[in-house]
């Protein structure tokens, strides 16, 4: 051997020593979990800055009953999932909705919430389902799932449809009278109702039932197998119960299995 | 999806932007009308906040009354807009100022179905253009301050000593001169505008930026519908720039010996 290809040998034994040393550490580390605290009841921010809600609870018991130390990071909504691809965050739980469209790209967990449809409108609206709302202007969250409703109903790039950033501003927009309804999760708009008089619900039952799941980076089946068999074991021994009672005051519906 | 993937590069999925073209469009043209309004507008209330910044007398109670009248709302005004956000300011305007003034229920200026007609037809573009004209009017009235004490006071006195009135000596002696000068930074100011007209897109306003975050929402998809618009701005930008750089030519010809 000549002595620069020794130095390298060296050198690549050194760096393989220091990896073999590093792996095990990689193991324990605490997973970081991006949550979008703009959403109560699934996630928000408490006065004393906690991130706290449904979602931040429902994560907690799962990573305990399966042995994984999380760290939950206020990320917006808006950018969640490049932070996903980037590996800024190793887990979505921010109230997200199992799709076909995502499932392409990320990999979800067992469903942990059952979510349908709710669109709030003026108390004094006659409207009764999603079509006697053509022709109306609607406020949904951007890339939502009411964003999905109001695209299939009214046309991916009518004008009638108004994109905000959190479901508090389509609230807000449709209180100021910007809007004729606000379309968004069942758990959020009605959260979000009982703060403002004038407002009321309907729930269109032509609407599909979906799911919220937890996402992780396509591939990343390690992860999302700890995930499922935490969640599988906090509905078997009735913690999500619990949970799902103190945020939702009801009785928890019957999940799925993945 | 269903629809056919039209790959380039492998990586650079263009039916998405295909699918969601005509938002793309409706959104260039609102990001150029906006632009050019506030352009417009910006550029006339910088003037006024401007000569308001300059208001001086030589009778100690002239002087008073034009510091308090003129010289202090317009100093606070410009110290407002150019210490806060423009983010926050949109903000400020779209949830909270125009809807004391414009509301269905209890609208200061406004109420009732004219009101609700108003602000679900043209909401985020009263918005868009109140809140950048401001802004800009902040920012311009510095440029147009600076341009006029950048002419020498001979200029003024000599043309007040052959008797043309105050408003005379600025429309053709002053500004004429400070104008000039003003150009680039002008420029510069209005390229900041185009830019930052893409922060309405958070109240709703059908702009570039908008239809970029509608897509990046419906697919997850980032690099087709960030890069897309960047190629769009960055035509504008240049478009601006040289339309600019044609006027500095214009009226440089005076200097020119």
């Amino acid at each position: 051997m000549t002595t620069p290809t020794r130095v390298i040998v060296f050198g690549l034994a050194a760096i393989l020593a220091i990896a073999a040393g590093v792996v095990p550490a990689f193991a324990q580390r605490t997973y970081v979990v991006g949550s979008s605290a703009t959403y109560p009841p699934f996630a928000y921010e408490n006065a004393q800055k906690q991130i706290v809600g449904f979602d931040v609870d429902v994560i907690n018991a799962v990573a305990q009953k399966a042995g994984i130390k999380v760290r939950l990071v206020n990320t917006p909504f808006v950018g969640i999932f490049a932070s996903l691809n980037n590996g800024d965050i190793d887990l979505v739980v921010s109230g997200v909705t199992i799709n076909e469209r995502r499932k392409q790209s990320y990999d979800f967990s067992a469903p942990y919430f059952e979510a349908r449809q709710l669109v709030a409108v003026p108390a004094s609206s006659t409207a009764k389902k999603v079509a006697d709302l053509a022709g109306k202007k609607v406020a949904v969250v951007t890339g939502s799932t009411g964003d999905d409703v109001a695209s299939r109903a009214f046309g991916k790039t009518s004008s009638n449809i108004r994109r905000f950033d959190t479901t508090p501003l389509i609230i807000a927009e449709l209180v100021n009278g910007g809007v004729d309804a606000a379309i968004g999760d069942n758990g959020v708009i009605a959260f979000r109702v009982q703060e403002h008089k004038g407002l009321k619900t309907f729930d269109d039952p032509s609407l599909p039932k979906d799911y919220f799941g937890m996402a992780v980076k396509q591939g990343n089946t390690a992860l999302r197998d700890l995930v499922n068999k935490g969640l599988a074991a906090i509905v078997a021994d009735g913690t999500y119960a619990k949970i799902y009672r103190t945020w939702f005051k009801s009785e928890p519906p019957v999940l799925p299995k993945p | 999806m269903d629809a056919p993937q039209i790959l380039w590069f492998g990586w650079f999925r263009a039916d998405i932007i295909q699918e969601y073209a005509p938002l793309f469009w409706e959104g260039l043209r609102m990001t150029v009308g906006v632009t050019v309004v506030c352009i417009v507008q910006g550029t006339l209330l910088g003037l006024l906040l401007g000569l308001a910044r300059l208001a001086d007398a030589r009778q100690p109670a002239t002087r008073l009354a034009l510091r308090v009248l003129l010289r202090w709302p317009a100093t606070i005004y410009v110290s407002f807009f150019r210490g806060t956000p423009l983010f926050v300011q949109i903000l400020l305007m779209h949830f909270a100022v125009v809807p004391l003034f414009v509301n269905p229920t209890d609208g200061w200026l406004l109420a009732g179905d004219t009101a609700r007609e108003l602000r679900q037809n043209y909401g985020a573009v009263i918005t868009g253009i109140v809140a950048l004209t401001l802004n800009a009017g902040a920012y311009i009235s510095e440029i147009f301050r600076a341009g006029i004490q950048s002419i020498d006071r001979g200029q003024s006195e000599a043309a007040r000593s052959l008797g043309l009135s105050y408003a005379q000596t600025m429309r053709h002696v002053v500004l004429p001169q400070a104008f000039r000068r003003m150009l680039p930074p002008l420029g510069n100011n209005a390229i900041a505008l185009l830019k930052d007209s893409s922060l309405v897109s958070a109240v709703g306003l059908a702009e570039l930026a908008y239809a970029a975050r509608t897509v990046a929402g419906a697919y997850s998809r980032y690099w087709e519908p960030y890069l897309t618009i960047s190629l769009m701005y960055w035509m504008l930008t240049l478009a601006l720039a040289w339309g600019v750089r044609r006027l500095e030519a214009r009226y440089g010809r005076g200097d020119s010996r």
